[in-house]
């Protein structure tokens, strides 16, 4: 293929919050509920990317509660996907707008094209459709807002649902106390371990902002795919007080529930990385969800968590090789 | 005016996608449509064809890329053949919703179990009712030309909707015959660029499938049945101006061959047509008076034109090539249709059913022949003894 300039945006680094564009992409107008983390993630996301970008928006909180017939919050281009295909929607938008351009019928900026995903549409059943899109090196930023169930379908566990989680598919009862028994799936990692097209993953929280927005501009520069990773609270789902949203992402990079890092080109960077970690239980004793467990539950989740805080010493270290990009 | 060639019928869809010039293709490996992007991914290689060519994970992505393209203003082009089609289902409604005019080119192939490779309509007739355009052809050149009607037919400001240009596997996929190309000229003048409603865009933002009430839904169902309603003309447009610009004599919905003073009809859609033709030939030099109705749409179904082709018969045989297991006639699909198309006539044929061709069995002409017999008795006692036969066993 002969080289062809796209027209792909630049994204300078915003230097503090304050920079940020006040242009909101993400508008008042959704029903989503008091203290929706994802729906604070969508407005920072949609502010970092700007206007000439196109979300696609697999079925999920983030369709259902935001995207009313007539008064969607969207101010620039959006495309609902089925919650199994938001990868492949996004193939097929990025790949139209290339021809388009080499045909001369597309001639402004290349669009940003971000899925912005749920965890069932991310990890569960669209895993498959994530995969593919990151193997074929389309420039798609794929971001997976994590609020660890099936919140708008009514709270049922998925993938990323954390162990001993109360949801109203693992409901605690005499015979499975605990409720939720298995461990999580690692988005980031499933990412990052299989597509040698991926050159940028990252994981950021709401509760930190200006990093979060950053990182969707680091990931837009980008010329292939890309992947996010958002912890997103949800006060319904996981039973807190919904001013605590923030609060709750905070507690989670303190306890070492959830890690932010930057892997780029086979380099792994952490930030954020408490001096010593809070114990898990100052982060679940504020959540309904897991108000059930007993004292072994929350050390069999001490326990999990102290085995994945050591990679991140270790990543450091040791950065995974990868391929270069090419084309 | 191009010269004829030898080809199948896979090559001809997609010589007909490369004439239509589609920009983002979408492939998955399945027998027997695989040869099309076989195809299709030498001309993108060659650099014959400006198009992205996108190996898609499964027939669900399949339908899923040409959606994202057809939203961003691409003309796409997908197909599949059997257990591949019904896997792409849960996105068939979402395509003809949002009316995104794509094309998917099957080429049919039983649904499992057990495996076989054989031709059967089953795979794309289970579609029908998701609001896609649906037809057959019955030979190479048919399909290369279908090709270029169903992108005409489907982008019409007037229909807006996706389509399934379908061909028989192996029977018409993998057996070459005498194809006519159009040249570059005939293929402009016949179909205009792709202009979409409303595409994804950085500059004019939209919105594309947002939630609704429950009380907006059925007004929304209304309008896309109402464009159904629509279709037809557009179709006898398109047809008519694709015959005088390539000089070809189709009818826009059904072939009707030798029906004018036929007593009894066969009704039949795809490549066993060819061998229900000759068999009409041959039942004629024996002095039946034998006709045959070809359905090239079914969706949408010529209610109208079938009751004026066929309502003067004495009785119809229609020939299932797909199966509708515990339906009202206890075997195909389109008899249901036929019959429902014909009730409203105050003198109507009797009409039976044959189950035939099923997986990718060929109908020979003794097959015809018993099934004039069976319709030759039919009219004698003025009733048919069953709604269905096997054929063949």
């Amino acid at each position: 293929m002969q080289a062809f300039d796209y027209k792909f945006q630049k994204f300078e680094p915003l230097k503090s919050f304050k920079k940020a564009p006040e242009l909101e992409v993400y508008v008042p107008g959704h029903r989503t509920c008091a203290g929706c983390g994802p729906a604070l993630n969508y407005r920072l996301v949609a502010k970092a990317a700007g206007k000439e970008t196109i979300f696609i928006g697999p079925t999920g909180c983030m369709y259902v509660a935001n995207s009313s017939y007539l008064c969607t919050p969207y101010a620039c281009s959006w495309i609902h996907a089925q919650i199994t295909n938001g990868g492949a929607v996004a193939s097929g938008i990025e790949a139209a707008f290339k021809v388009l351009a080499r045909k001369g019928k597309h001639t402004g900026a290349f669009p940003n094209v971000i899925v912005m995903a749920g965890d069932g549409g991310t990890v569960d059943i669209g895993l498959q459709a994530m995969s593919a899109m990151m193997y074929r090196n389309h420039k798609v930023l794929f971001l997976c807002y994590d609020n660890e169930s099936y919140a708008n379908t009514g709270i049922q566990t998925s993938p990323t649902t954390p162990y001993g989680a109360a949801t109203t598919f693992t409901p605690p009862g005499k015979e499975i106390p605990e409720g939720k028994v298995l461990f999580p799936k690692d988005p980031p990692q499933l990412v990052i371990g299989g597509h040698p097209a991926v050159k940028y993953v990252a994981t950021t929280t709401v509760a930190h902002p200006l990093d979060l927005m950053n990182k969707v501009r680091k990931a837009l520069t980008y010329e292939g795919p890309t992947f996010l990773h958002m912890l997103a609270p949800c006060p319904k789902g996981w039973l807190f007080d919904e001013k605590l949203t923030r609060e709750m992402a905070r507690l989670a990079v303190e306890t070492g529930m959830w890690s932010m890092y930057e892997w780029e080109d086979g380099v792994y960077k952490y930030t954020n990385v408490p001096k010593k970690y809070k114990p898990v239980s100052e982060y679940m004793k504020h959540q309904g969800r897991f108000a059930h467990l007993k004292p072994e539950h929350i050390a069999k989740m001490q326990a999990f968590i102290d085995e994945r805080v050591k990679a991140v010493k270790e990543r450091v270290a040791i950065p995974i090789p990868t391929p270069k990009q090419t084309a | 005016m191009a010269k004829e060639q030898m080809m199948t019928g896979c090559r001809a869809a997609a010589e007909g996608a490369k004439a239509a010039e589609v920009e983002v293709i979408c492939s998955y490996p399945i027998r027997p449509y695989t040869a099309i992007m076989m195809e299709l991914s030498k001309m993108v290689a060659n650099g014959e064809l400006n198009a992205e060519f996108v190996h898609g994970e499964g027939e669900h992505a399949q339908v899923s890329v040409v959606l994202g393209a057809c939203a961003s203003g691409a003309r796409a082009f997908t197909g599949s053949s059997g257990v591949g089609v019904t896997y792409a289902m849960e996105v068939y409604s979402p395509m003809a919703g949002g009316r995104y005019p794509a094309q998917m080119s099957i080429a049919d192939r039983t649904l499992d179990p057990p495996g076989d490779f054989g031709s059967e309509h089953t795979d794309a007739m289970s579609t029908r009712d998701q609001g896609w355009l649906l037809g057959w052809a019955c030979s190479p050149q048919e399909v290369y030309d279908n090709t270029l009607i169903a992108y005409r037919v489907g982008e019409d400001h007037r229909v807006m909707l996706p389509q399934m240009v379908c061909q028989d596997g192996y029977f018409i996929s993998h057996i070459p015959d005498k194809v006519t190309l159009g040249d570059q000229s005939q293929v402009k003048e016949f179909l205009p660029p792709y202009r979409p409603i409303g595409p994804l865009s950085t500059t004019h933002p939209v919105s594309h499938g947002p939630q609704i009430r429950p009380d907006q839904g059925a007004p929304m169902d209304a309008m896309r049945a109402q464009t159904f309603l629509a279709v037809p003309k557009v179709i006898e447009e398109a047809t008519a101006d694709f015959n005088r610009i390539f000089g070809r004599n189709y009818d826009p919905f059904v072939e009707q061959y030798k029906l004018e003073d036929a007593e009894i009809a066969f009704f039949i859609q795809g490549a066993h047509a060819n061998t229900c033709r000759s068999s009409v030939d041959r039942l004629r030099s024996q002095g039946v008076k034998a006709g045959m109705a070809r359905l090239r749409w079914v969706r949408p179904w010529p209610t109208h034109q079938l009751a004026n082709a066929l309502g003067h018969v004495k009785a119809v045989g229609v020939i299932e090539t797909s199966t509708s297991y515990g339906g009202a006639m206890r075997g195909g699909n389109l008899i249901h249709e036929l019959r429902a198309s014909l009730y409203d006539l105050d003198e109507r044929p009797l009409v039976t059913s044959f189950m035939g061709g099923l997986g990718g069995e060929t109908i020979w002409p003794k097959d015809f022949d018993y099934m004039a017999k069976v319709l030759l008795q039919a009219v004698k006692e003025k009733k048919i003894r069953t709604y269905v036969q096997w054929l063949g066993m």
